[in-house]
């Protein structure tokens, strides 16, 4: 707390917040155009519904508003690391499917997958502001999803798409949230703001 | 390079090995090694290597340390270098590195005199890598979603060795993969980059002998972008006249950046781009409106783009756009002059009205007309005239008087602000003063000093050629200033007259002029020189002024260039107004050389040589010296006639020796017949007793002059003189047998056979007469018994006139001397004196004689008589300077007086030897 206090970590922490939302808006988009090029190369339906995959964090919190701004950040944090894994691995079956004529496809999903592990950099640097140890990744190797038909492999990616660019407008407002309270807010102050 | 030399040592190496492995492995065992093998060297350094000998060798081949040697390439490494450390150990230092090279062996002297290779090794010498510098990076958006970054280095001095240089990145918590140039050792591009994350970048170089990092680098990709600059312009019209809209797209995300923009523009016949101030446009945006720009005007747009936040880098222009704006009213009214013609009739003028089409920027569209109005002034003495035109001039025959004009331009717009010209009936305002012209900047000003109250000015000029009309140019300008730089095209070397008239409210100034040159040259040509009138110590001199084409500036000054052939030049200085220069002081009668230059501000020209001689003598030297000469002359021939005519006896005493009387010598009973018979009592006086000193006289039928009647022979009363004369003559040539030409006998007579040959009949005689002065003349022929013919030229004289019959024609002269010829017409002489031409001159004289003698009633003689006599002068001079007997004939028709005939002839005589005085 007492790192956080000084005009230099105020400083950083509000940059970091304010390339966050940047970057977090960048995402979006890319997520936004990567969805149409998935969806175009994949074969499926636009408007398509996908019931929650497993294994995706949800975007969605039931009282957003009354959480702390660590909260949020370790909420993020969680979430960017899963979808960091997700990513990967779609990355991974999209090579074993298509081979390097993978189209945009592949260097999109890629440069998501960066900007995604470039998020949760950010998360941890703005958490070590908060003088808060950065969690743990849970294993270095994530569990051997289920083995998967291809269709299921094609909408598991629609979700995990769908499911990121939400998280892309909540990280926004998250950081928000951090960057109107500066560092060390971490107390519930989400109450006021959601009104 | 390098590398390809360390190829090149390699194989070499390599080779070696092979050789010594098989000779060693195969059939002798090696004797030695080097130690270090292969190793690579900082230049500059110090190195030693060891040769280390097998002992088997030592036993075998008696090969100890002692006799090795160290060679590089070929060459031997000096012994003072060597160490033999034991007796199979030799070392070899080097301190400098620099001095090896590739192969370095060792070899020994087997039996002390063979050389023998041990072992080699390569060295590779290089430096070790620099630290990097100057690292830099931009990301270049090649997509919208595409943004490689290059990042640039120095990598220091060439090392000589294979180094390679590595680009890394990473964030704080990730790396990844190196970035290796390819072909280059300066850059290297990261196809993809993340934004809002920062990198840190830096740049690894490593070679054999080490390994150098750069500075770091860390920064936001974001924070050094250079975007791609906006497409898809277009270019719309406003509602105003004045404003263009601007549209773009962006290509790049507003999630990525915000932009802020620059828009620059220029009229499309200019080359200078203005710019919309970038304060209004520096926040996000895909459209602009230009304003305050010209209506009717054609311009190119082009924009970029950058960070909105300043950081990063400029996009590139984007691609060009053109757009018009929309027509508009014209701003002003075309500026408009006149010209005034008051011929043929003063009472009328042709007053011709001419204006400016005006610029685009004021016409602000197409002109479509123009609106002319003439009011009379007073405005009730006739109705406005009105005109509408399309061209820029209108010429009207209007009354002497004041007029008012009015013009207004049309577009399809509306019309612009009326012009007006004041035409007074005289320009009876004040005009300008002083006025005068500088160049400045390769343009002509001109100035004034200005009069009060002046609305506006007129400046016209025009450029004066010799080839070319003066076309009238012109401007107006605001009566406010005094001078003006001349708008239009104003050429260097030519003449320009320049004529400033002030405008008043009510009236105008008379126009003031002036002459100018942008810039003056030396004159193309000098003046053509040449005399106008030459004396003995003068010469007047004319030129032409050189042509206003010619001048090139103004002439300041003439110079008359003169010299003799062989002397200094002189100078002289002329007004340029003069066309006549008189040079004094001129030698008579020399050739000059003059020539001529022209002078202008910056140097002069000179014209073509001329050449004159002066005059030997001067006006009026001629008559001054050929005037007191004749009269000198006349006044000595006077007095010596004068002293001649008073000494006349002395002068006879001795010319005329006293000769003695022929008729008291014995031969002269020898004369068949007295001459006397012959009736010339003219003869008789003509030669007086004595007179006859060698005379050959020739037998003359007296009777036959009975057949003559009285009339008949008077005309012959001279002739007959002539021929006792001639006859006295041929005969005292006869008798001197030289000079004699029977001839002059035969010319006597009236044909050809008169030229008879004397020395035929007349053998050499001498006629001895009696007296001189007081003797009486008897005439006594004194024959000489010689048979001798005449002299050669003589005859062939003889033979040239008178053909092969000259004896036959002789003796009938005698026969007819006096006879029938004379009888007969007049004609017949004529016709011989024809045949008788062909001789010579003296027959030509001797026919004048017969003319004068014989034809005198004759026109045709009468005109023979007087050519005779203009040629007798000649004769008589002739035979009075040089005494010849030729022509005695003329002097007796010249001179009646009988009485001066011997004078001239008898002394000849005496000369030539006929005669001697006794």
């Amino acid at each position: 707390m007492a790192a956080a206090d000084t005009p230099s970590a105020s400083l950083r922490h509000h940059d970091l917040c304010s390339r966050g939302i940047r970057l977090a808006r960048k995402m979006r988009s890319d997520v936004t155009d990567l969805l149409d090029i998935y969806v175009e190369q994949q074969g499926l339906d636009a408007s398509i519904s996908v019931a929650a995959v497993e294994g995706v964090p949800a975007a969605a919190a039931e009282r957003w508003a009354e959480q702390t701004g660590t909260q949020r950040l370790l909420d993020n944090l969680a979430a960017y690391r899963a979808f960091r894994v997700l990513l990967a691995q779609m990355l991974e079956e999209q090579r074993e499917q298509l081979g390097d004529a993978n189209g945009e496809l592949g260097p999109a999903l890629a440069a998501v997958l960066l900007q995604v592990s470039a998020f949760a950099y950010h998360l941890e640097e703005l958490l070590e502001l908060e003088s808060r140890r950065t969690p743990a990744e849970e294993g270095s190797e994530p569990p051997a999803p289920p083995r998967l038909s291809l269709f299921e492999q094609k909408l598991r990616g629609l979700g995990v798409l769908r499911e990121l660019a939400q998280w892309a407008v909540r990280s926004v407002r998250d950081l928000r949230q951090l960057a109107k309270h500066g560092p060390g807010s971490s107390a519930a102050l989400g109450l006021a703001d959601s009104q | 390079m390098c590398s390809g030399w360390n190829w090149v040592v390699h194989c070499l190496y390599l080779f070696l090995n092979i050789c010594s492995f098989e000779v060693s492995g195969g059939l002798v065992q090696s004797c030695g090694h080097i130690i270090p093998e292969s190793p690579v060297l900082a230049l500059g350094s110090n190195f030693t290597a060891l040769c280390i000998l097998n002992e088997s060798c030592l036993d075998f081949g008696n090969i100890y340390a002692s006799q090795i040697i160290w060679k590089i390439k070929n060459k031997v490494v000096p012994k003072e270098q060597y160490r033999e450390i034991n007796r199979t150990v030799s070392s070899v230092t080097f301190n400098d590195t620099s001095s090896l090279a590739t192969p370095l062996t060792c070899n020994v002297l087997a039996d002390g005199q063979i050389e023998q290779n041990i072992y080699g090794i390569s060295v590779t010498v290089g430096l070790p890598p620099e630290k990097p510098k100057n690292l830099s990076c931009i990301v270049y958006q090649v997509s919208k979603l595409t943004y490689p970054m290059k990042c640039t280095w120095n990598p220091g001095r060439h090392t000589f060795l294979d180094t390679h240089f590595r680009l890394k990145y990473r964030w704080s918590r990730e790396s990844f993969p190196d970035c290796i140039p390819k072909y280059v050792n300066n850059s290297c591009t990261i196809s993809d980059v993340q934004f809002f994350v920062n990198l840190e970048v830096w740049v690894e170089a490593a070679n054999a002998l080490g390994k150098a990092e750069s500075d770091r680098l860390v920064f936001d990709p974001i924070e050094i972008v250079k975007p791609l600059p906006p497409h898809n312009l277009s270019v719309n019209s406003g509602i105003l006249p004045t404003v263009l809209k601007l549209s773009w797209e962006n290509r790049i995300s507003a999630a990525v950046m915000k932009l802020k923009f620059n828009i620059r523009y220029r009229i499309s016949s200019d080359t200078n781009w203005m710019q919309v101030p970038p304060e209004d446009i520096a926040s996000p945006r895909t459209s602009f409106s230009i304003q305050g720009l010209r209506p009717y005007t054609e311009y190119v747009f082009s924009i970029r783009c950058m960070k909105e936040d300043g950081v990063g880098f400029w996009s590139d222009w984007s691609e060009e756009k053109v757009g018009v704006t929309t027509e508009d009213k014209p701003s002003k009214g075309p500026t408009i002059w006149r010209t005034i013609d008051a011929s043929p009739s003063p009472a009328f003028w042709t007053v011709r009205l001419m204006w400016k089409a005006l610029e685009p920027f004021e016409a602000n569209g197409v002109i479509l007309q123009y609106e002319v109005t003439v009011r009379a002034k007073p405005p009730l003495s006739h109705p406005p005239w009105r005109y509408n035109v399309t061209t820029t001039s209108l010429t009207l025959k209007l009354p002497n008087g004041t007029y008012e004009v009015t013009l207004i331009a049309h577009n399809r717009v509306g019309a612009s602000p009326p012009s007006f010209l004041l035409i007074p009936a005289s320009n009876s305002k004040a005009p300008v003063k002083n006025i005068r012209t500088l160049p400045k900047d390769g343009k002509l000003w001109v100035g004034w000093t200005a009069p009060n109250s002046v609305l506006k000015y007129v400046v016209e000029w025009c450029l004066m050629s010799n080839s070319s009309n003066c076309i009238t140019e012109w401007q107006i300008e605001p009566g406010n200033i005094q001078g003006t730089y001349l708008k239009g095209d104003i050429k260097p070397f030519k003449c320009y007259l320049i004529t400033v008239y002030p405008l008043y409210a009510d009236g105008q100034g008379s126009g003031q002029s002036v002459k100018a040159y942008l810039q003056q040259d030396r004159p193309s040509k000098g003046p053509t020189v040449q005399t106008k009138k030459v004396g003995k110590a003068e010469a007047v001199l004319t030129w032409n002024h050189l042509t206003v084409d010619e001048q090139n500036g103004f002439i300041r000054s003439y110079t008359i260039l003169y010299k003799t052939v062989d002397g200094n030049e002189t100078a002289v200085s002329v007004d340029p107004s003069k066309t006549e220069y008189t040079l004094s002081s001129l030698t008579s009668d020399t050739l000059y050389t003059v020539r001529m230059m022209a002078y202008t501000d910056e140097g002069g020209r000179s014209g073509p040589d001329f050449t004159f001689t002066t005059q030997k003598f001067g006006r009026g030297e001629i008559e001054a010296i050929v005037v007191p000469v004749c009269l000198a002359f006349l006044l000595i021939v006077l007095l010596g006639v004068l002293f001649c005519f008073n000494k006349r006896d002395l002068i006879k005493k001795h010319i005329w020796p006293n000769v003695p009387d022929p008729s008291k010598s014995n031969i002269a009973q020898w004369s068949p017949q007295v001459p006397a018979k012959h009736n010339f009592s003219s003869k008789d006086q003509m030669y007086p007793e004595g007179s006859f000193t060698d005379v050959s006289v020739v037998e003359i039928e007296a009777d036959d002059k009975k057949s003559f009647s009285e009339q008949d022979l008077k005309p012959f009363d001279l002739l007959k003189k002539e021929k006792s004369t001639s006859e006295g003559h041929s005969s005292g040539i006869g008798g001197s047998s030289c000079m004699s030409s029977p001839r002059q006998s035969v010319s006597d007579s009236d044909e050809g056979e008169s030229t008879q040959n004397t020395s035929s009949t007349v053998q050499y005689s001498t006629v001895v007469l009696n007296g001189y002065r007081d003797q009486t003349p008897v005439q006594v022929f004194s024959r000489s018994e010689s048979t001798q013919p005449l002299l050669d030229s003589e005859e062939r004289s003889e033979d040239h006139a008178g053909g092969s019959d000259g004896m036959t024609q002789r003796q009938r002269y005698f026969k007819q001397n006096c006879g029938q010829d004379e009888t007969k017409a007049d004609r017949p002489f004529f016709e011989r004196a024809k045949q008788i031409v062909p001789a010579n001159e003296e027959d030509l004289a001797g026919f004048a004689q017969l003319q004068i003698s014989g034809q005198s009633s004759q026109p045709l003689g009468f005109e023979l008589e007087e050519n005779t006599q203009e040629a007798a002068l000649p004769d008589v001079l002739q035979a009075s300077t040089e005494g010849q007997t030729v022509r005695p004939e003329t002097v007796e028709g010249n001179l009646p007086s009988v009485d001066e005939m011997p004078k001239s002839y008898l002394p000849q005589t005496v000369r030539q030897g006929g005669y001697m005085p006794q």
